[in-house]
């Protein structure tokens, strides 16, 4: 049966691009999205980027443009939490006590940021950036000749540090691993990327335990294993990842591994109870197991499958993962998975290359620098058997390695 | 009108995408199924340029953060706005003309407005 109101507990880009398509699809029940944050829906890519170096205005972030959400009838409630679902009276209960009626509800409250404990008479040094306003916070902090601590070096740590830096901000790094992104990228391109920062004026410290992290007066006091004095900030941004937001999911009787776990399209062990985005474990086919995935580009393909099988259409989305960072002025993409060291197509001394990961001679993945089409040319690629000497010469198009095996299918089909 | 003849069709040739600039204007063309498409080289998101992206599955694929435009209406359907497309001739000695001036430039633009 349709549903006739749809609810969305979150409000980010999961819910809203689910919100889009069941309009796009002819869906013209009630649709509520409910967000704890203060804004409509936005993007948060930008955040650590564009957006951070005053570049982009807040209307830019916006995800869905105030007129469609006008024409559209979509109800935004925002600053609004949600205690739970539930699932007998088919009612969202928010904190306030208040009840909403929902034929379907759509789980897609994300994470928040992993905290560390630092003690001290000034908290408002530390900063955290995963919303809107802890970009606003943090955005006036990054000013010429500042000093900023950033803790863990991953992609959003890395991001804040590249923007810092442009903006004239000394900025250094703290990071436990001695290489930052191995774990995700693969040793060789984890020291690319080192490389790029480092190149660019960050102080890039790996392999470094941290001891603790207090504020005084007037700064910050960053603490390592082994050094001799405390490192001096006048601001300390942690980035050491997120936990996914399912406490109202629990509550309401779902099943939560980290994350709210969902068979393919989003579908979660209640009946007309759906997870999506950074929170939801899906049932990835192409992995044979749950996966869950912290990336904009799922958030908005998981948006569109689920609002989909809410409608009872089946079409999930399973594509390899992908996901940006922009950094330093370069453009660094990845799609797929990083199957132990890639083999290197361009000049990795200039930054202007594409690692591919491959298992045998089948390609499972790619990280480029300033090549995005290189890695929607892999992307056709991906799980193929390939020339490796002809993948890693540059003089060869990649097309013509993915046309080539679509032409010889489709040859055989014949 | 003003026509300005950019490339021949053997110039397109086999990659199929030419980048041309017409009074200053940078155009990324595009050629699939016997018809050419230009495009403002420059993506409407961060000015990187379409023409080192990809004609696949009907859409122009920016390299920069894989925004996918309409080969025809130069919509983008997840941002919700469009590349400024231009309007394309092809004479019958295979010589593309384009034409990018301001009145016919189809400019960055949402859906409804590509409607009306």
């Amino acid at each position: 049966m349709t549903p006739r109101t749809i609810v969305t507990v979150g409000a980010g880009q999961a819910a809203a691009v689910a919100a889009r398509n069941l309009r796009r699809q002819g869906f013209d029940g009630r649709i509520m999205l409910i967000g704890d944050e203060p804004h409509a829906p936005y993007q948060r890519p930008p955040l650590s980027k564009e957006f951070l170096a005053g570049a982009d205005s807040e209307a830019a972030l916006w995800i869905l443009r105030p007129s469609w959400i006008a024409d559209n009838d979509v109800e935004i409630v925002t600053g609004t939490s949600v205690q739970r679902v539930d699932p007998g009276s088919r009612t969202v209960v928010l904190d306030s006590g208040a009840d909403i009626d929902a034929d379907a509800v759509l789980f897609a409250t994300g994470g928040t940021p992993r905290t560390l404990p630092v003690p001290g008479p000034r908290p408002d040094l530390v900063h955290y950036l995963r919303t809107l306003d802890d970009a606003l916070r943090l955005a006036p902090v990054l000013a010429p000749g500042r000093r900023l601590a950033i803790i863990g070096a991953g992609f959003i740590g890395l991001e804040i540090a590249a923007t810092a830096a442009a903006a004239g901000v000394a900025v250094t790094v703290f990071e436990s691993v001695p290489v930052p992104l191995a774990r995700t990228l693969g040793s060789a391109m984890g020291e690319t990327v080192s490389r790029l920062h480092r190149d660019n004026g960050v102080d890039l410290r790996t392999g470094v335990r941290l001891a603790g992290i207090r504020t005084t007066a007037d700064s910050v006091l960053v603490e390592v294993d082994g050094g001799a004095e405390p490192f001096e900030a006048d601001a300390v941004v942690i980035g050491i990842g997120i936990t996914p937001n399912t406490t109202a999911a629990e509550a309401s009787g779902l099943r939560v591994e980290d994350g709210i776990v969902v068979d393919a399209l989003g579908r979660s062990n209640i009946p007309n109870i759906f997870a999506a985005g950074d929170v939801a474990r899906r049932y990835s086919e192409r992995v044979g197991r749950h996966i869950r995935l912290e990336h904009f580009d799922n958030a908005s393909r998981q948006g569109v499958a689920v609002s989909n099988a809410m409608l009872g259409r089946d079409a999930p989305s399973d594509d390899a993962p992908w996901f940006w960072s922009d950094q330093h002025g370069r453009n660094l993409q990845f799609v797929g998975e990083a199957t132990g060291e890639p083999v290197i197509r361009g000049d990795i001394g200039a930054l202007d290359f594409t690692g591919i990961y491959l298992e045998g001679t089948t390609v499972r993945g790619a990280f480029a620098v300033d090549r995005g089409e290189d890695i929607m040319a892999v992307r056709e690629l991906l799980g193929r058997e390939v020339d490796t000497a002809a993948l890693c010469d540059d003089d060869t198009d990649l097309w013509d390695l993915a046309y080539a095996d679509i032409d010889e299918e489709s040859q055989v089909q014949q | 009108m003003e026509w300005t003849a950019v490339a021949t069709a053997r110039e397109l040739g086999r990659r199929r995408k030419l980048r041309v600039e017409v009074d200053g204007v940078a155009v990324a063309l595009f050629q699939t199924e016997g018809r050419v498409y230009a495009f403002a080289d420059l993506c409407v998101h961060q000015d990187r340029s379409l023409f080192k992206g990809t004609l696949l599955h009907g859409k122009v694929i920016c390299p920069g953060h894989q925004w996918q435009f309409d080969l025809e209406t130069g919509y983008e359907a997840d941002q919700d706005l469009c590349q400024p497309t231009y309007p394309v001739r092809v004479d019958d000695d295979g010589t593309v003309y384009v034409n990018v001036a301001p009145d016919t430039r189809v400019p960055a633009r949402t859906e409804e407005e590509a409607r009306t």
